[in-house]
């Protein structure tokens, strides 16, 4: 995978995250996954299509879910409801979108899907074909790991 | 009188968070739609004076929908206030008809200065 395609996610994560959560997150070291693998308790996957295909993934402990979405939501929040899912799923967006100028910048045109979010205590990824580089952001609330699993399409 | 806007956007998060800072800001939210499908019919329904249209929505896209409100009512004002802030998608949405271009997260500021500049108030 070309740090081209995941240079674009760790700048817009960083521009995105400061300004919705009031503080830049510190980056930790890049770790190469394996094509199947265990992810966080509560991950938002977004869809990347065009050019460059494949999923980004915003993974987090429920913890951390629940402290990132009462920041968001302006209130700490009583239970995980559909209101924090979607605050979740919107901040994946966000980076994603953002990360697409980014791309498009460097000539890679590509789209995103809607966000998913999904949740548990076992949660296990496969990107198939594609390994999956991950990189820990760690902020007040706690650490996002950013996963991305891309490839350029000819 | 205060001014009538329809928010679309397929997170509940965004519409909550911009409804509650548009009718702070004094203006009446009279709809809200959850994709383009959606706006194209509540605009119909709802006659606001302004729409907030996201781009990336399930059904039917924002700059899909903003087509089909402009071509039943030319003189619609759309914003779209969007995460995907290429130049293409930028081009693609005013071509569209849409009258100004906000990129997510938004500045509070910016969103005023924008309803300023597209409505007049």
């Amino acid at each position: 995978m070309k740090a081209e395609y995941i240079n674009p996610f760790v700048q817009a994560s960083f521009s995105v995250l400061e300004m919705v959560l009031g503080v830049r997150p510190e980056q930790g070291d890049m770790v190469v996954q394996p094509n199947t693998f265990v992810t966080e308790q509560c991950n938002v996957v977004c869809g990347i299509t065009g050019q460059v295909q494949g999923q980004v993934i915003y993974g987090m402990s429920l913890i951390t879910a629940d402290k990132i979405a009462s920041t968001m939501l302006g209130q700490t929040i009583k239970t995980f409801d559909a209101l924090a899912a979607s605050a979740l799923g919107e901040l994946g967006n966000m980076i994603s979108g953002n990360a697409m100028q980014l791309l498009s910048d460097v000539g890679w045109v590509c789209d995103i899907t809607p966000p998913t979010v999904v949740r548990g205590s076992n949660v296990k990824i496969s990107t198939l074909s594609v390994p999956a580089i991950v990189i820990p952001l760690t902020l007040e609330e706690g650490v996002i790991y950013l996963t991305v699993g891309l490839q350029g399409r000819k | 009188m205060s001014k009538k806007i329809l928010i679309t956007d397929d997170a509940l998060f965004m519409r909550v968070t911009l409804r509650n800072f548009l009718v702070s800001s004094g203006y009446d939210v009279v709809g809200e739609a959850a994709n383009g499908q959606e706006a194209v019919e509540k605009y119909a329904s709802c006659k606001p004076d302004l729409v907030f249209m996201d781009i990336t929505m399930p059904v039917m896209d924002g700059i899909a929908a903003t087509r089909a409100i402009k071509k039943n009512d030319p003189n619609a004002n759309v914003i779209m206030c969007t995460a995907m802030g290429q130049k293409n998608m930028v081009m693609e949405a005013i071509q569209a008809g849409a009258k100004d271009f906000i990129v997510k997260p938004f500045n509070p500021e910016r969103i005023l200065e924008s309803i300023q500049k597209v409505i007049g108030v």
